[in-house]
């Protein structure tokens, strides 16, 4: 698997501070014009508030996605997860306050996701039909959720008014800033993030080094799933309200947090993955926040630019991308 | 000095039906530099992986310092290594890499302590007197020597009281090389032992103490590296009964004038480099050369599975140039691959199915119909006449010994009317009646005017059987010998080395 | 009796499964079905019979061009939008121009569109077809969505309404399914699809064009959406707004139901889509039967056999496979066993 890293023609030491500052100065650069052409809306404090407020919780979601990549799974059923725990977080939010906000969102999320995990690795069915599988179990239970008299009201309520801070500007980005902090040290400091990313790039050398492959992959599904109940606080919060439907509409859930890690995969050679996340969770935002300005109608053709999107980004980032179907 | 730190007993190994290792018998001083040698498939990188537990053995004992050593943590017992299989993790700074697996002696409350794990791995590389690489670096952004040279630091690292190499040398400069050989001097020097493999047969005498040498699986000898010369390995390590008489008994290039396949200043990027030659009816053109001479890249581009930067393919038969493989497959060319069971086979698929693949345009009738029937009468005629045991033609291939395979592998190009024929490594891992069944074959293909050219890693097979043969080094073809008296192993090695 | 034994013992774990569930789910539905009241099982009624055949019949029609991608070990999840946006633009195309019988070629012409842009960047570009197909699932039907905000929904043009009689519909279905089970099974296509599921390298080094092969596959599949929305559209009188939801789903739930492997290759076979096909039906109708028509059971039920199912064929797959796995040795060991298969 060594020739699967191609050999540079001469050795450098890559930083991620000069690429991340391009970066940064670009979508300043992008942004300042279109404002022009906005007449000053597009970087209004309220517009970009939106934006931020909505590039949030897929942010918790594309890191996610981004360990799942790196064990060489990918998760499709996570858009599940985030609307059960969605509603454990309503749930026991109305009942609990704000204890019940945050424990239904992480308990459900991390219970669920490590699951799929112990499912991919026990089983060994390619992960990206296990997880439709599991995608179609979850929203049926979360349809069935809605429909069963017991629990109706409490699911298919709004979340109290008085517990909506995590959604909002600024707590949401406290949980921005902490959640990065927390991954990033996981990523890059510990020795769970340290295998992970061993055993997505060379897993041969992973287990002659003496890495426990399973205990890790279990470890990232722990990691996965508390990213994706943090997600679902926020969306929660955010949103109030979450719907639940059948057909594999959850799927669509994670289709922008995907198109982000895809983008975030292709930057990556230049800067650190965890680090250039929240800044394409925020690029991909901006580009559907301008699609709209410029009267392109949501849940259509916004979609198709998405699928184009990712179809792109696949392309470009699929490099070091592995354990899916031909 | 004559404390044996470390011993096999009885050690064996096979795979599906290929003996890998049969009955190794090892045992290694204190202090003692060995040398493992012996031709590709003679199963020494098997034996060492054995050691480092990266595959479990059959049956037999290992012994560390007289204890029973079962290498499921072979760091736990201070065995470390370099091996070919392993390398690095692109992917992760290169101090990382040099700790990989064992982290955790460095995270204090969970976290890694970065700056500490990066002094520990300055402190290896000083230590040993290796280069420095920049350490916070990303592997993947390294060159070949280096990332080898992080592998031994991360081997090193352990302190390991047995080191094993496995082709570490040919991937190093001579500055590199002179660095380790001087490793190898202190490592004896404080009494730790190591096993090493490399191809160059007089580097391997300078550095070692002794040498065992391995052939189809089994230890042939052990030499004491200071009493021995190159010409006695060499021997040693090809010595098979030559003498057998299923190869070609005339010595003399013996072949029509028409030319079959002309390639002309072939370039391929990082594989070949001008090669040009011209194959004629009724030859065998024997290919020889070290596994990273070129030679096996020289069938890929032959039957158009490279992309060429430069010169061409002719077949001259039709006039034409090939470059897709399909047009080899429409043209009456024919390819057997080196890594059957990966490259060649439908593993679970029937035999009937690994048969006609290649044939399924000649059963084609009238509306694309490919008719079941005519394709179990070819698989069964071809069964039939090569001799494959098996239960029908429905079995599937994964039942089937290695030499079994090989006949469908190559029978199926023969059910159909060949003009050239490129065969890399056609006896790999068969056993001797198989080969002298398949070098009957080659024979038979030659009287009936087929082209052949023999990629071979064994030099008694090229030698046996070729009518002329190019030797190859670097993706370039070095030399040009026809079968006569100049053909014997030594001048061929010579060229070769 | 010793060779029914030989023959027994020949049966593939793999090929046995999908048709004792087959048996088992069709038992359970019929005895579950036993309306007490009337003194009949509900599942062996004709008129129930008949539905079960008339909306397997997309499935089917579907299935039979997907399968091809499925047997290269790729995956399309892409044909339940494709056959939307081919029925949605080919009756908008009829509607506006006035010319009824335009629907049928150009709903052919934009399924095989769809079909071949698959192919060629799962090819051409190396991406996992999972993906792209993913993509195209949200984006397709990101474009339908869209053009049904003025296409509106469009009824069968009245000159074509002859085809949703039985006695053409019917006759009509078995030709395609004739046609498609020879190119499966009796054409290079067929085999050549098979082979690239089995050893995707082997397919290359015999000489087979890969790429080509692989665009052929996807061209199939998304011919045979197009197909499926003109049967829709007969079927259902028009097109709707759900048009092809989930589709891809039943389709790739009935081809490995069947007992297709997700890595295609030899375990592919025709007749595997009928039964695949027929097991969802029942389970969808019978579920209805029972009075658990929710989307909730059904979607459950149908998940979790999916799993059960990949679970089993992959366990008999993984006997099979294991003593295979690391067979040649080496010197080039370690680069030999980067294998192509994942």
């Amino acid at each position: 698997m060594e020739n699967a890293v191609s050999t540079p023609k001469a050795e450098k030491h890559r930083s991620s501070a000069l690429p991340l500052l391009i970066l940064i100065a670009a979508m300043v650069l992008v942004g300042l014009v279109v404002n022009l052409f906005t007449g000053g809306s597009f970087l209004a404090s309220k517009n970009l508030e939106v934006i931020l407020s909505n590039s949030i919780y897929p942010t918790f979601l594309a890191w996610g996605l981004c360990f799942t990549f790196a064990c060489g799974y990918t998760d499709m059923s996570m858009g599940g997860v985030l609307v059960l725990g969605s509603f454990a977080v309503c749930a026991f939010g109305n009942a609990f306050g704000y204890v019940g906000v945050v424990l239904g969102g992480l308990v459900v999320g991390t219970l669920l996701v490590f699951i799929n995990f112990g499912i991919f690795a026990s089983t060994r069915i390619p992960s990206w039909i296990a997880s439709i599988s599991l995608a179609m179990v979850y929203e049926a239970l979360a349809v069935a959720l809605r429909s069963w008299k017991l629990t109706k009201s409490a699911v298919d309520a709004e979340l109290a008014s008085g517990l909506r801070a995590l959604g909002k500007w600024p707590l949401n980005a406290v949980l921005l800033v902490i959640g990065f902090v927390v991954v990033y040290f996981i990523y890059n400091k510990t020795t769970v993030g340290l295998n992970v990313r061993a055993l997505g790039g060379n897993t041969t050398v992973a287990r002659a080094m003496g890495i426990n492959i399973p205990k890790t992959i279990l470890c990232v599904g722990l990691i996965c799933g508390l990213l994706v109940g943090v997600g679902a606080i926020v969306q929660e919060s955010y949103n109030v309200k979450t719907y639940a439907s059948s057909g594999l509409t959850s799927i669509q859930l994670i289709f922008k947090p995907l198109a982000i890690a895809l983008l975030a995969q292709v930057l990556q050679k230049w800067i650190n993955i965890i680090i250039v996340v929240p800044f394409c969770s925020v690029i991909i935002y901006a580009i559907f926040n301008i699609m709209t300005f410029f009267g392109v109608p949501s849940g259509t053709l916004q979609d198709v630019c998405l699928g184009v999107f990712v179809i792109l980004f696949g392309i470009l980032g699929q490099r070091g991308y592995k354990g899916v179907v031909k | 000095m004559s404390e044996a730190i470390f011993e096999i007993h009885g050690l064996n190994k096979s795979f599906g039906s290929t003996h890998a290792n049969r009955n190794i018998n090892l045992s290694l001083k204190k202090g003692e530099i060995r040398g493992l040698i012996g031709e590709n498939g003679s199963g020494k990188s098997t034996l060492i992986s054995q050691i480092a537990g990266l595959y479990g053995s059959d049956s037999g004992e290992m012994f560390i310092g007289g204890e029973p050593y079962a290498p499921v943590d072979a760091y736990d017992h201070k065995i470390s290594m370099v091996l070919q299989e392993l390398g690095v993790v692109g992917n992760l700074p290169v101090g990382v890499n040099v700790f990989l697996g064992r982290t955790k002696q460095f995270t204090k409350y969970g976290v890694l302590n970065g700056t500490a794990m990066r002094k520990a791995a300055a402190q290896v590389f000083e230590q040993w007197d290796l280069p420095m690489p920049p350490l916070s670096a990303r592997m993947g952004d390294m060159l070949i020597e280096t990332r080898k040279m992080v592998e031994l630091a991360r081997a090193l690292s352990v302190d390991p009281n047995i080191l094993l190499l496995d082709e570490i040398t040919q991937s190093l400069s001579l500055n590199n090389r002179q660095k380790l050989y001087q490793l190898l001097q202190k490592l004896k020097a404080m009494g730790r032992s190591v096993i090493l493999i490399t191809h160059d047969v007089e580097e391997m005498i300078e550095i070692t103490d002794t040498i065992t040498i391995l052939r189809d699986g089994e230890v042939v000898g052990e030499l004491v590296s200071a009493e021995t010369t190159p010409d006695q390995v060499k021997r040693m390590m090809v010595g098979r009964d030559i003498s057998g008489d299923y190869y070609r008994a005339d010595m003399a290039p013996d072949y029509r004038e028409q030319v079959a396949l002309e390639v002309k200043d072939l370039t391929v990027p990082g594989e070949l480099e001008d090669i040009s030659f011209q194959l004629h009816e009724g030859e065998i053109l024997g290919f020889c050369g070290l596994s990273d001479s070129g030679i096996h890249a020289v069938g890929k581009a032959v039957f158009g599975l490279s992309r060429p930067s430069a010169g061409s393919v002719r077949l001259e038969s039709k006039n034409m140039e090939i470059t897709k493989p399909m047009q080899a497959l429409d043209n009456n060319m024919g390819y057997v691959p080196k890594d059957r069971d990966n490259e060649a086979m439908m593993i679970e698929a029937s035999i009937r199915e690994n048969f006609t693949l290649p044939s399924l345009r000649e059963l084609t009738g009238p509306v694309a119909y490919v008719s079941p029937k005519r394709m179990n009468r070819l698989a069964g005629e071809m069964v039939e006449k090569m001799s494959v045991k098996c239960t029908g033609i429905f079995q599937s291939v994964s039942a089937l010994s290695g030499g079994n395979k090989q006949k469908i592998n190559l029978g199926r190009w023969l059910a159909k009317d060949l003009k050239v024929l490129v065969l890399d490594c056609p006896t790999r891992g068969v056993d001797v009646g198989v080969k002298a069944y398949i070098y009957g074959l080659m024979k038979q293909a030659k009287q009936e005017g087929i082209a052949t050219i023999l990629i071979s890693d064994e030099l008694t097979e090229v030698i046996g059987m070729a009518d002329r043969l190019l030797v190859m080094k670097d993706g370039k073809i070095t030399r040009e010998i026809s079968r006569g008296a100049e053909f014997t192993e030594q001048a061929i090695i010579e060229v070769m080395i | 009796m010793s060779k029914m034994k030989e023959k027994l013992r020949k049966l593939n774990f793999q090929d046995v499964v999908p048709f004792v569930a087959f048996i088992v789910i069709f038992l359970f539905f019929t005895f579950a079905s036993y309306n007490s009241r009337t003194g009949t099982f509900q599942m062996l009624t004709l008129r129930n019979l008949n539905t079960i055949v008339s909306q397997a019949m997309i499935t089917i029609v579907v299935a039979t061009g997907a399968m091809f991608v499925v047997a290269q070990g790729s995956t399309d999840l892409s044909v339940g939008v494709n056959l939307a946006l081919s029925g949605v633009i080919g009756s908008y195309v009829a509607y506006i121009t006035g010319i009824d019988w335009l629907l049928i070629p150009v709903s052919l012409a934009m399924g095989l569109i769809v079909g071949i842009f698959n192919g060629v960047i799962v090819s051409k570009c190396k991406v996992s077809s999972f993906m792209l197909t993913l993509a195209m699932l949200i984006g397709v039907r990101g474009l339908v969505n869209y053009l049904q905000t003025f296409t509106d929904v469009q009824s069968i043009p009245g000159s074509l309404s002859f085809l949703s009689n039985s006695a053409v519909k019917i006759p009509l279905f078995i030709v395609i399914l004739v046609i498609m089970c020879y190119v499966f099974e009796f054409t290079k296509v067929g085999r050549y699809s098979r082979a690239i599921g089995e050893n995707e390298t082997t397919a290359k080094f015999v000489g087979i064009p890969t790429d080509r092969l692989k665009i052929i596959a996807f061209a199939l599949s998304g011919l045979m959406a197009g197909v499926g929305a003109i049967f829709y559209i007969i079927n259902m009188g028009g097109t709707s707004n759900q048009m092809g939801s989930f589709l891809e789903i039943r389709v790739i739930m009935a081809i490995y139901l069947g007992g297709v492997l997700v890595t295609g290759g030899s375990s592919a076979k025709f007749y595997k889509i009928l039964l695949g096909s027929f097991s969802i039906q029942i389970i969808i109708t019978g579920l209805a039967l029972i009075g658990k028509s929710d989307v909730q059971y059904s979607q459950t039920v149908q998940g979790l056999l999916l799993l059960l199912i990949l679970f089993l064929s992959m366990l008999a797959g993984s006997r099979r496979r294991r003593h295979v796995e690391h067979l040649e040795v080496s010197e080039e060991a370690g680069k030999a066993k980067v294998i192509d298969r994942k």
